[in-house]
């Protein structure tokens, strides 16, 4: 039917982000398939988020049903996999987060449908869809196409795009839950936050971010002199907080904190995209980096290539000086 | 428990300048270090910390070239049992979905309650392998894992979300987990274990070798086509700083105290 | 197997204490090695000791071994229970990646082995080969060869060896880690597959002297390695041949006070004392003091014994501190050194303590490829 089917993500009651970018996408893709981009939520208590996703001038197919409560990769699998039974879409768009990496990789074996993941682009060329990704910490970008089949699964990349404007309003489908059998295995038990500690890094208007280019904890203390003379709060990359140079809950990134300072000094922070997804929010970003390559500097507003233990004393005491 | 844990030998790339090579489709990888893949190793941690608790049999499975078997001889040095290496040139190795189907190959006739992955691969990051992998074996499975209970006739697993949030779930076993980084503090393999680990069973494998036909993994069977790699463009507006170290951390003290950022 | 009681000769001990008395770490670290020496004694207690942090503070200087009136060496009773750690696998990730490293790319510091000859871009090197006999041949060093902080020691050794037309030549990217810090860090099945497998790579070449240009690999060399066939030097006493032979001469002048640092490695283990010093004295114009503690009685940097990957708990004055301040006190401008390790240590603790107008930390080939430039 040429159309691209679009899954809204949500969590605990609010969208993500990831379903509002993907309609930047869709559109484009449905129109030189001939047909249209539809939006399919899938939960319990929709009408609020129904209303929300419907301002983007498409249609909105919703699936209201209380065995949707909490996401289930199972319960997921199925219910997509019956839908595109019947709907027949030509492109399946879901986002590459921690609930589309969970059952789109099953639902392509169970269909035998192509999957390309993470992609931050997607377009036609001479008729066919290639997806653009990325390889080796981003140093390399893929350029993969589909060959021809009944739906091309996508799971497409949080961030990668930006979520177009509101527009006009389109229509509300409610679909009959395509959930027959109750699913005896995966059974939802709780949500739990990852320990919160003395400092919210999320509400900090300065953050000074260390990586694995720290090295080692007995560093530390030039970077706390640093953040303690701007009055900023230390975060760092997951390779700060796996080595526990610091908490876990100072971790910024798509596995810890959406953080948006007014400034963001990143050092020794090669910039990996879970990463830059957690700091895009960022006013201002100085990146430290010995490697002129690092994906940090396609981010950054002011850029220095040296080893950041050269140059970290010296703006230390230079920004102590000019307080 | 019987567990099978699924690991892949990658090169480091983050600190080393990626070229390509001519056919535009591979990289040339001949100055960087290889090693496991992060999450794996983990994976492979878990795998041993479960068999210490729990008893039972470890056996690693790996799609990858004679040179990786040192990694191999390593995960058993830490306690995995035995090995099947799985070689062959046919494999369609840019799509996961393909890769999923041989590993699937590797356990069929297994008995096995846990298969553990990496989360993700750190030269392709497709986070797909895994979760494939459960649907063609016909288990439950569990992705982003970032702490295990075993329970009575199935597993409890912390699956790590975005934003700091953890979804606790339960499934039944047998299941496919997908391993993430942190989950444990992997050990060392000192090379008198690795030595003692010449003993254990490591079986070298083909297609052909597991009855698994070639047409049906190889890049016709596969449904997508890599085109080509290119290197992006440093797409930057960012000011870059120069000088000596000194200059540099004194412009920028000087910029930000301007811009009324500090 | 030999109990730990045989392999260190634990018996011969008499308790005297020297070993303590000398150990330049006592003064941060908890560590009383004389007890271990005692303690280990019983079998039964090993497991027990081997899980004291304090067994990870030895820097391997050798002060213990040197002043031991029995000839004992106390500090091998505190990596054989690191031994001990190592082969549980519960090391400090830190240490189990430098070792693992080592294993797999042939250097601790996680780099790849294509790039080991790097450093040499740009240069005019001569590179061994096994087919042709030279009269010196270069062993560089893990750390030199990646740090690019101590890079030059290599890099302007081969532009004095240009000059002064030596028959030389380096080994090539398959050089692999001597093993020094493996062996201190208790890894001894790794480190016994280094001497294998380095004794096997080094004895394929005809050469007529190894130069290293580390201590670290100097000493483990000589000391580790029996069947090696080649005779092992340090690069002083090369260069100060060179020197007698009226091969080398130096432009412009260093009007600077210098003091001399003696490595662990190179003097209380290598007894190598006075080549480095000859050669700072052939320096133009540079004035050359010394320490009070100097020769065996040097103070240790810290830098070995696998410390590099290992941090102390002690929150109290590093060694490398004392060292520079007891330079500064001295009113040296450049703190001399012939080791890539106290380079590191001693210049991290120059910059910490704010020295940096005033004082200078270098290996000695820094200095003297300064001198042949200008
Ligand atoms: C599911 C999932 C979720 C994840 N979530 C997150 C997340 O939320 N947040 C996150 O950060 N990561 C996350 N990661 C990990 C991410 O992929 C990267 O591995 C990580 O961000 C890398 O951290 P890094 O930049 O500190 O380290 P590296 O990538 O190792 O980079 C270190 C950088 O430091 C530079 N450097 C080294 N020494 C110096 C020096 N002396 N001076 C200056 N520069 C130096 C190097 O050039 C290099 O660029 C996640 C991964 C997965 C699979
Ligand atoms: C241009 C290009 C060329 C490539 N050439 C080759 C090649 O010649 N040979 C080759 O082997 N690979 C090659 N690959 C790698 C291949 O793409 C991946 O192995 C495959 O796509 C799986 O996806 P992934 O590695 O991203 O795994 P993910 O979906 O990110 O999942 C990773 C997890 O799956 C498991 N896993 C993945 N691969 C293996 C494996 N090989 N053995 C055991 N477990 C595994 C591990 O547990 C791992 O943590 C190439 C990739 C590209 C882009
Ligand atoms: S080698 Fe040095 S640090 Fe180690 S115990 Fe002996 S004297 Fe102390
Ligand atoms: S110096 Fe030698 S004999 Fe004296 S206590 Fe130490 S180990 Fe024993």
């Amino acid at each position: 039917m040429g159309n691209v089917l679009v899954l809204a993500e949500h969590r605990q009651g609010a969208l993500r982000d990831v379903s509002f970018e993907m309609l930047a996408v869709a559109p484009k893709i449905a129109e030189e398939l001939g047909g249209e981009a539809v939006v399919l939520l899938m939960g319990s208590g929709m009408d609020d988020m129904a209303k929300k996703m419907t301002g983007y001038g498409l249609k909105v197919m919703v699936v209201d049903d209380p065995a949707f409560e909490n996401f289930n990769a199972e319960k997921y699998q199925m219910a997509l996999s019956a839908l595109l039974d019947d709907l027949k879409p030509s492109v399946l768009m879901v986002g590459h987060t921690a609930q589309g990496v969970d059952f789109m990789p099953a639902l392509a074996v169970e269909k035998k449908l192509p999957l390309v993941a993470d992609v931050v682009e997607l377009a036609f060329e001479d008729g066919t869809l290639k997806a653009t990704r990325q390889l080796y910490s981003g140093k390399v970008n893929a350029v993969v196409a589909f060959k021809p089949a009944d739906t091309f699964l996508v799971t497409f990349r949080e961030g990668a795009v930006e979520a177009p404007e509101a527009s006009a309003a389109g229509d509300v489908e409610k679909l009959d839950s395509p959930l027959k059998e109750e699913v005896p295995y995966r059974k939802f038990v709780e949500y739990v936050e990852a320990e919160v500690g003395d400092v919210d890094i999320t509400q900090s208007d300065i953050l000074v971010a260390i990586g694995r280019g720290l090295k080692e904890d007995k560093n530390l203390p030039m970077v706390e002199e640093l953040a303690t003379a701007i009055k900023a709060d230390i975060a760092g990359s997951r390779a700060a907080t796996d080595a526990g140079w610091i908490p876990h809950d100072r971790q910024v990134g798509t596995s810890g904190k959406a953080v948006k300072p007014k400034l963001y000094i990143a050092m020794g922070i090669s910039g990996a995209f879970q990463h830059l997804a957690g700091m895009k929010g960022a006013k201002t970003i100085v990146a430290i980096n010995k490697d002129p390559e690092a994906p940090i500097f396609t981010v950054a507003d002011y850029a220095i290539v040296d080893d950041m233990f050269k140059v970290l004393p010296k703006l230390t005491e230079k920004l102590k000086e000019l307080k | 428990m019987k567990t099978f844990v699924c690991i892949k030998y990658v090169p480091d790339t983050s600190e080393a300048e990626v070229k390509l090579n001519p056919d535009g489709l591979t990289v040339d990888d001949s100055r960087f270090s290889f090693d496991i893949n992060d999450a794996d190793n983990y994976a492979v941690e878990e795998s041993v910390i479960i068999k210490e608790a729990q008893g039972g049999e470890v056996t690693v499975l790996s799609i990858g070239p004679k040179k990786s078997e040192v990694m191999i001889r390593m995960a058993m040095a830490k306690g995995c049992d035995k090995a099947v290496r799985i070689e062959d040139d046919r494999i369609a190795a840019h799509d996961p979905l393909m890769v999923a189907k041989v590993l699937a190959g590797g356990l069929k006739d297994q008995e096995f309650d846990l298969v553990l992955t990496g989360c993700m691969a750190n030269d392709d990051w497709h986070m797909s392998t895994g979760v494939a992998l459960a649907e063609e074996l016909g288990v439950n499975h569990a992705s982003m894992v970032n702490k295990v209970e075993i329970l009575d006739g199935k597993v409890k697993v912390n699956r790590e979300l975005e934003g700091g949030l953890m979804e606790v779930v339960e499934v039944d076993l047998p299941a496919v987990l997908t391993i993430q980084t942190g989950i444990n503090e992997p050990r060392y393999a000192p090379i008198r274990g690795i030595r003692q680990a010449q003993k254990k069973e490591l079986n070298v494998v083909s297609l052909d070798d597991m009855g698994i036909d070639a047409a049906a993994v190889n890049a016709d069977a596969s449904q997508v086509v890599l085109e080509k790699l290119y290197i992006p463009e440093v797409e930057s507006s960012a000011e870059f700083i120069e000088g000596e170290p000194d200059e540099k951390a004194e412009k920028l003290a000087s910029i930000l105290q301007k811009g009324g950022l500090v | 197997m030999q109990t730990f009681t045989e392999k260190y000769d634990l018996l011969g001990c008499i308790q005297c204490g020297r070993c303590t008395g000398g150990c330049p770490v006592t003064v941060r670290a908890d560590l009383n090695v004389r007890q271990f020496v005692n303690d280990a004694y019983d079998e039964d207690k090993l497991e027990e000791l081997a899980k004291l942090a304090e067994i990870w503070d030895c820097t391997a200087c050798h002060t213990c071994a040197v002043r031991c009136p029995k000839g004992l060496k106390p500090l091998e009773v505190l990596i054989g229970l690191r031994t001990m750690i190592v082969e549980s696998g519960k090391v400090e990730p830190t240490v189990r990646d430098a070792l693992q490293s080592v294993l797999l790319e042939g250097n601790p510091w996680e780099k790849s082995r294509a790039t080991r000859s790097d450093w040499m871009e740009g240069l005019d090197v001569r590179i061994a080969d096994p087919d042709e006999p030279v009269e010196n041949l270069f062993f560089v060093c893990c750390t030199i060869a990646y740090d690019p902080r101590v890079r030059a020691v290599a890099q302007n050794m081969v532009k004095l060896l240009n000059k002064a037309g030596v028959d030389y030549a380096f080994l090539p990217e398959d050089e692999s880690c001597c093993g020094s810090e493996v062996l201190t860090l208790g890894e001894e099945g790794l480190f016994e597959m280094q001497v294998e497998d380095n004794t096997e790579y080094l004895n394929e070449f005809k050469a007529e002297r190894i130069v290293t240009l580390s201590p670290h690999c100097f000493t483990t060399y000589k000391t580790h390695y029996p069947d090696l066939k080649t005779p092992v030097v340090h690069y002083t006493q090369l260069l100060v041949d060179l020197l007698n032979d009226g091969k080398l001469s130096w432009k412009g002048e260093l009007p600077k006070k210098i003091v001399y640092h003696d490595p662990c490695y190179l003097g209380k283990q290598g007894g190598i004392y006075d080549e480095p010093r000859e050669l700072l004295k052939s320096i133009p114009g540079a004035e050359l003091v010394e320490f009070e503690r100097r020769r065996e009685r040097s103070l240790c940097c810290e830098g070995g014994g696998g410390k590099m990957w290992v941090e102390s708990e002690s929150k109290k004055e590093r060694l490398s501190d004392t060292r520079i301040k007891d330079a500064k006190e001295l009113g040296a401008e450049i703190v001399a050194v012939a080791c890539p390790f106290c380079v590191l240590t001693l210049e991290d603790s120059m910059k910490g303590l704010g020295y940096e107008e005033e004082m200078r930390v270098a290996e000695i080939m820094e200095l003297l490829g300064e001198l042949m430039e200008t």
